[in-house]
């Protein structure tokens, strides 16, 4: 009997107007979309590449050690085109220096772009496919009881959860269309882009939103339905649920980080940046305090220096010769210098963490109150599928960190713990005497050193998906039972 | 009988669930817009002097030596606007920092503003909650003001009268509009008393007249959806085909379109990077200063502290400094253009919604967005060559400065190319942003208001003529 009631409500609902101008619209819409959103990434991914290649040139070049500071790139997340996340409002780059810790940071791009809201495929999902799965909804019960048919069916043998488990596989049926017709045809269009190239693990996260989309819809459809199982008339119903419509995908996602905002206050930058200063007076007194110390060590003499601007790698200048006296000095000075600002960067890395840390609670209650809202739940499953939330970038940080300190390392142990003059300078002991000033030092060697590799992690942006997987699921859960609790009740005359 | 209709039209909708829902939510939202402004002004405003202040004691501090004065790095902050509580024209995300001297400005960036961890959002001012709620609730209100009526079979009783169709029309028009008014205005209201109750936010009189111009501009934009709900239910001779059509609507509309704005302008130009930038200044520092002799003259690039040394030429430095810093302004301006081209290429393109329109307007007339920024470099750069032509002037008294004028702090400091004599800090110009007359913000915003004006046009002769033809059986 269940059965022969989807039949009839699945056929049903396929041919109203609302179903085939919502299925329309959705076509139309990934149609138009996904080509650009396509085009973009292909841009993104372009600069991408053409960053990675500048970055082999410059390494190439680098003619002393000191200068050898890479930036690390995140490769642009292909999936951003489904749910965008914070892809492009943080910073995908982190350079390697030994003065300074790399951490997440705001995206040096063009900041007038951020008066636009994201756009991604998502959208389509969170905003078209659930007000048509309200719209599919909003009827069912009560429209049938305003239309008299709900009587006359009940007034046979079938039990009433029989009529509404009908009802619920007719809805989820009619309302996967949609969905399986904007999946197909994204990855499809997705398809002919010559350099999009999905990995196994991306088409495992695809698989995943496609799932997660089916159980976000199958939420608004349960609390379309739980309305109409509450209201006598369509018009009320209809009301009811496009007011919770509007709170759940306008109101609340704002809402929650406007207030998140308000009530938790982020630790000042002001405060950090003096912090900040005054262990950088530290650092130069404890670098004071050294060359005191070692002061009998400087030798005394004509200081002369030949310098070559911007063409030592990555832009910075080298010292091509000089005279024995600054050599001898400037080494010197090195190889205390630079263990002392390694130390500082560290603990100039631990100050701002605790700023970081923050923001990132601030975040987290901002999370936590939009929860109540399954658009806002759904776009976290998507963005953290995606692997463009903030748990991806930090991987992304949390992997360059430990990278920068095998740079480190590889430098210390080719410059004698920075206290051979190869360092800084590529001058040698005969070309103090002849002092050559032109850049035709000879490139470092640097086959082995230790090269960046990005993984992506399918298993930590899973583990934090599921949580709000599941709250979504149990939203279902919730809502089915209330809407069924109602509906036994209802009055159907 | 435009009266009778009216009537009757409120107090249907007066004792609607929807009336006392929608009430209920603007209520809220605009009691949260008003205090969560107020104590984000106060924090604004005294963030805002503490640091202005700072920056003139800083100046203060340069004027033992006239040309410390050009090279002091000032900043400029953004000032917090009270008429953001209208519209804050994304405020937290764009740049609200400027630095600069006399010979060069840096681009604006954004300094402490907070959370960029927290996804964008839109904040609650009126422009939100009018053009993203109010708008919505407008269609909820019209969309069975003529086939909900033909369903109900009183259209054809009410047109069996001798009252002509128009006046129907403008006497349902009118009634939905009073409908919205009133949350509109009890929601203005609270928002306002609680602003001026505070004391924090001093609204002068042209900022009243400003919020005026706001108030008009969001009653001629839910104007719009109001006759764009009335048109599409007369049609259509289902509610729910009615309901369908406008929700979708409103869902392009309003979310949809605006939101390509963003991918419009990736598409359509180079996204510029800040990365390039410093590359580009590079590069023109290194081919200036590599070619200094010949295109400046000799030993242009040379210095010593000594000015009688052979090894110096001050002339050709100066136009080799000159020459470099004007290439860097050059590409720094270049630059910052195509940044804002890009931004504005996605709003103009996207202005076939409403929103964009509204809100663009909101934010010319509030004086906040991106015009706010482009007003406050236009003014530094003035304030640049007012400061510019105060140094000249006092450099012409001292007769022991050479007289050249060209950004290399070593040589004024060395040479005396600029004077060194002191200076009276009252006479010093001093930065301070000011405000667009109200004629110039409306001058923004005329194309648009305008616009807005047009679309009512065409909704109400579209449903005119729809509703003409109606068929009430």
């Amino acid at each position: 009997m269940i059965w022969r009631i989807a039949k009839k409500e699945f056929l049903l609902n396929m041919m109203t107007f609302k179903f085939a101008v919502g299925t329309i619209l959705c076509f139309i819409l990934m149609v138009v979309f996904v080509p650009i959103l396509g085009k973009a990434y292909q841009e993104r991914l372009k600069v991408y590449n053409e960053n990675i290649a500048y970055n082999g040139r410059e390494l190439g070049k680098v003619t002393v050690y000191k200068n050898i500071t890479p930036t690390i790139y995140r490769p642009p997340s292909v999936l951003a085109i489904f749910s965008e996340g914070l892809e492009k409002q943080l910073g995908n780059s982190a350079t390697i220096e030994y003065d300074e810790v790399p951490d997440i940071a705001n995206a040096a791009a063009n900041h007038y772009l951020s008066i636009f809201s994201v756009f991604d495929v998502s959208l389509i999902f969170k905003i078209v496919i659930s007000v048509l799965a309200l719209l599919v909804a909003y009827d069912a019960i009560s429209g049938e009881r305003e239309k008299g048919t709900l009587k006359l069916m009940l007034s046979g043998t079938v039990a009433r959860h029989e009529v509404l488990l009908g009802k619920l596989i007719a809805g989820l049926m009619v309302l996967v269309v949609p969905v399986i017709i904007a999946f197909f045809l994204g990855l499809v269009i997705l398809h002919f882009f010559p350099m999009v190239d999905l990995a196994g693990s991306d088409w495992i996260r695809i698989g995943l939103m496609f799932l997660a989309s089916l159980v976000f819809i199958s939420t608004m459809y349960h609390l379309g339905l739980l309305f109409s199982c509450l209201a006598r008339r369509s018009a009320v119903s209809l009301v009811l649920g496009l007011f919770l419509w509007i709170l759940f995908a306008v109101v609340i996602p704002n809402g929650s980080a406007y207030l998140a905002a308000q009530f938790l206050p982020i630790q000042s930058e002001d405060k950090i940046n003096e912090q900040i200063t005054s262990l950088r007076r530290e650092a130069a007194l404890e670098i004071a305090k050294e060359r005191q110390r070692l002061g009998s060590r400087y030798i005394s003499g004509h200081y002369g220096t030949s310098d070559i601007v911007g063409k030592g790698g990555f832009g910075h200048g080298y010292v091509r010769s000089g005279s024995e006296a600054y050599i001898h000095n400037q080494t010197l000075d090195y190889s205390y210098e630079v263990p002392i600002k390694i130390k500082y960067a560290d603990i100039y890395s631990e100050v701002k963490s605790g700023h970081l840390k923050s923001l990132f609670e601030q975040t987290r209650l901002s999370d936590n109150i939009s929860r109540i809202s399954p658009i806002s739940l759904y776009e976290k499953v998507m963005s953290a599928l995606a692997g463009t939330d903030i748990t991806n970038f930090q991987q992304f940080i949390n992997g360059v960190k430990p990278y920068r300190k095998d740079i480190i390392e590889y430098i210390r142990s080719r410059t004698d713990n920075f206290s051979l003059p190869s360092f800084w300078t590529p001058c040698t002991k005969e070309e103090i005497k002849t002092r050559p000033n032109k850049d035709d030092a000879p490139p470092l060697e640097l086959s082995d050193l230790p090269r960046f590799t990005y993984k992506s992690d399918l298993v930590g942006s899973l583990r934090h998906a599921i949580p709000d997987l599941a709250l979504l699921i149990l939203g279902n859960v919730l809502f089915f039972a209330m809407a069924f609790a109602a509906f036994l009740k209802y009055d159907v005359r | 009988m435009i009266g009778q209709i009216i009537h009757k039209e409120i107090l249907e909708n007066l004792l609607s669930f929807r009336f006392i829902l929608s009430l209920v939510l603007i209520i809220l939202l605009f009691a949260v817009n008003g205090f969560v402004f107020v104590g984000r002004y106060r924090q604004q405003a005294s963030n805002y002097w503490e640091k202005t202040n700072e920056n003139l004691e800083g100046l203060s501090r340069q004027t033992d030596k006239l040309y410390q004065l050009a090279f002091y790095k000032q900043n400029a902050w953004r000032r917090p606007k009270p008429l953001a509580l209208c519209s804050e024209g994304f405020a937290r995300t764009l740049p609200n920092h400027f630095t600069f001297n006399m010979f060069s400005s840096e681009l604006p960036e954004i300094k402490g503003q907070g959370n960029f961890t927290l996804s964008h959002f839109n904040s609650i001012d009126w422009v939100f909650i009018v053009s993203m709620i109010l708008s919505f609730l407008a269609l909820v209100f019209t969309y069975d003001s003529i086939c909900g009526e033909r369903e109900d079979g009183t259209l054809r009783q009410m047109l069996a009268n001798t009252i002509p169709r128009y006046e129907v029309l403008f006497g349902k028009y009118l009634g939905v509009v009073i409908t919205i008014g009133i949350p509109l205005f009890i929601g203005l209201l609270i928002s306002l008393i609680i602003i001026v109750a505070s004391n924090v936010v001093v609204l002068s009189g042209l900022d009243w007249l400003k919020i005026l111009a706001i108030v008009v501009l969001s009653f001629l934009y839910l104007s719009m959806f109001i006759l764009l709900g009335m048109f599409v239910s007369s049609r259509t001779t289902h509610t729910a085909n009615s309901m369908v059509i406008l929700l979708l609507m409103w869902v392009v509309v309003v979310v949809l379109i605006p939101s390509f704005g963003r991918i419009i302008s990736e598409v359509s130009g180079k996204t510029v990077n800040p990365v390039d930038l410093e590359r580009k200044l590079g590069e023109i520092s290194a081919e200036m200063w590599s070619k200094a002799d010949e295109l400046f003259g000799e030993r242009a690039g040379n210095m010593s502290t000594d000015l009688s040394h052979p090894m110096n030429n001050p002339p050709a430095r100066s136009r080799l400094r000159t020459a470099e810093i004007n290439a860097k302004n050059h590409a720094r301006d270049d630059h910052h253009n195509k940044m804002l081209a890009q931004a504005f290429s996605g709003r103009n393109l996207t202005c076939i919604s409403p929103v964009v329109i509204y809100q663009r307007a909101s934010e010319a007339i509030a004086g906040t967005g991106m015009n706010h920024i482009l007003n406050i470099q236009r003014q530094i750069n003035q304030y640049r060559a007012s400061l510019r032509e105060y140094i000249r002037s006092k450099d012409a008294e001292d007769p022991e400065s050479l007289h050249l004028i060209f950004p290399d702090s070593g040589c004024a400091r060395a040479w005396r190319t600029i004077s060194h004599d002191p200076v009276d800090f009252d006479s010093v110009p001093k930065f301070q942003e000011r405000d667009l007359a109200l004629g110039q913000s409306l001058k923004l915003a005329i194309w648009d208001i305008g616009l807005l004006a047009l679309f009512n046009l065409v909704f109400f002769a579209a449903s005119f003529v729809s509703f003409l033809r109606y068929d009430p059986r």
